[in-house]
């Protein structure tokens, strides 16, 4: 099984390399979400600052959302599918492939994104540790889950307004998680920090679980 | 009669009433008027309620 | 080649309904409560201390978003007993009972941010409960946009099971993490249910707790069998447009068909 993942997440982030797509549309989508906040709230008035973690979770969440829909669309060609599924790779571990490719995507994009924050809304990090385990937690979350009900629709003609309708919805907890984290770690929130980052976990194992136990039930043949 | 006018927040339970009699008494209403459809296409041996 | 075009379906039945002996008993006794409580709930009863009579809100609110919990675990259940079984019957009703889920919940949100304006000042508080049934209010119409969707069915049924069967868990993380988060806040949990209350009132609250699970039921059933219906039709509609591509191909067969029923 992890012979299968670790097969299915070289090839798609060997096709990402040749391609960058990620690079090249997804990291400045994000930047432009963070810079478009900062026109929305006045950077002068403090608002920013305080809502700096929750915008950077937010501008994480639409990328993973652009993340997930690239990555079904990988193998959306007629055939591509059938091929694979034919090939005798094990569901549990295409999901893992799936899911390590989109986390390894999402985690890069973070880290610029995190440099980002710091340079543009002048975010004071304090808690580096906190921020990086929450990252790590949060974003298998996110692929976790964007895998599941990425394959969810992917069957479907139009999946690019349904993808996102399903999961968003489903990542709201990742979202309050990692957002009530990361302000620990900015050193503006209440709260421990780390309990959120512990909730975060949970759900990242939850929902790798749950992604391998139905994989394979979502992959059918008709 | 009189009782029932001078409601306090008489606007907020009508609303809410009316809200809910509207909306399940309009989906029942939708719902068996599909169903009427429906019975006329479908041969009575498929059924298995009558 | 030519066939002509008249209705190929056997003659058409007495047009008949989804109706049977039990949603005409479900439906009267339906309909004789529906009366009464409006009755009770609106005339007979009391008006509230605290909240004057935005607590006849209750006897709707309430009601609707318990059955509306029954709702969701149902279809959780259905899907979970289709993936195993893959009988039609469990996928019919996994879709009825998400749908009646969605109304009810769209109704009980509706209902509880018209109680919470008199009695809170405000449409809407951020708390756990408000939080996560908006959330599975959103869940659910993904699922019926997903249910519409054109697509194979027997893949549409095996998509809508695993996102029924994910229903319940995902509307308990966002509760139990927006509790969490309110909990640090210290609110006041404005949006528990007064539990003192009494006498007639709490007639009137069971009531209509009751009378609402009995309309839940008629709808559940009649929707159930409109469903079954579909599936039916569909297959109906198959068969004759597979018959009908037969005789086209050969002609000589004979067999009298038309074009598939619009």
């Amino acid at each position: 099984m992890l012979a299968d993942a670790r097969l299915v997440a070289g090839k798609d982030l060997r096709i990402e390399w040749r391609s960058r797509v990620g690079i090249g549309q997804m990291v400045p989508f994000a930047v432009l979400v963070l810079v478009l906040f900062a026109f929305a709230l006045d950077p002068d008035r403090g608002i920013l600052t305080r809502a700096t973690a929750g915008l950077y979770w937010v501008a994480t969440l639409f990328a993973g959302l652009l993340a997930v829909q690239r990555a079904f669309a990988l193998e959306a060609a007629p055939g591509v599918r059938e091929a694979m599924r034919l090939s005798g790779l094990d569901p549990a571990g295409w999901f893992l492939g799936k899911a390590a490719a989109i986390a390894v995507q999402l985690l890069l994009l973070e880290a610029v994104l995190g440099v980002g924050v710091i340079v543009l809304y002048a975010a004071d990090l304090q808690g580096p540790l906190l921020l990086l385990a929450t990252c790590m937690a949060a974003t298998v979350g996110i692929a976790a889950a964007g895998t599941l009900y990425g394959v969810l629709a992917a069957g479907l003609a139009v999946r690019d307004t349904l993808v996102p309708l399903l999961l968003l919805p489903v990542l709201a907890p990742v979202l309050l998680g990692a957002t009530r984290a990361s302000e620990a770690a900015l050193g503006n929130g209440v709260g421990d920090g780390w309990s959120w980052c512990g909730l975060l976990a949970v759900f990242a194992v939850l929902y790798t679980m749950l992604g391998m136990t139905f994989f394979g039930t979502l992959l059918e043949e008709t | 009669m009189t009782t029932v006018l001078a409601m306090t927040h008489a606007g907020y339970v009508a609303a809410g009433w009316i809200a809910t009699v509207g909306i399940l008494g309009g989906y029942a209403f939708a719902t068996i008027r599909k169903g009427r459809r429906l019975s006329r296409v479908v041969p009575p041996e498929e059924r298995r309620w009558t | 080649m030519t066939t002509t075009p008249t209705e190929t379906t056997p003659p058409a039945p007495p047009a008949s309904s989804t109706s049977s002996p039990l949603t005409r008993v479900l439906g009267t006794l339906a309909g004789v409560g529906v009366v009464l409580v409006a009755w009770l709930g609106l005339v007979a009863s009391p008006r509230d201390i605290v909240q004057k009579d935005s607590v006849r809100l209750i006897y709707v609110h309430v009601p609707a978003v318990t059955w509306m919990y029954v709702a969701v675990f149902l279809c959780a259940f259905a899907s979970f007993m289709w993936l195993r079984k893959r009988t039609d019957g469990w996928d019919v009703l996994a879709a009825s009972a998400a749908e009646l889920a969605a109304l009810l919940t769209g109704l009980g949100l509706i209902t509880g941010m018209v109680w919470g304006r008199p009695t809170w000042g405000v449409y809407w508080v951020w708390d756990a409960r408000l939080t996560s049934t908006a959330i599975l209010f959103v869940l659910l119409l993904g699922y019926q946009a997903l249910r519409r969707y054109p697509a194979d069915p027997q893949s549409r049924s095996r998509m809508a099971a695993v996102l029924g069967l994910l229903l319940v868990p995902n509307a308990a993380i966002v509760h139990f993490s927006v509790d969490w988060w309110r909990g640090l806040h210290q609110d006041a949990t404005v949006s528990k249910i007064d539990v003192s209350i009494e006498g007639l009132m709490l007639f009137t609250l069971a009531a209509s707790f009751v009378v609402m699970g009995i309309v839940c039921a008629w709808l559940l059933v009649h929707r159930f069998r409109v469903g079954w219906l579909e599936r039916r039709a569909e297959r109906h509609h198959l068969d004759a447009a597979l018959a009908d591509r037969q005789a086209d191909a050969d002609p000589s067969a004979g067999v009298a068909v038309g074009g598939p029923s619009s």
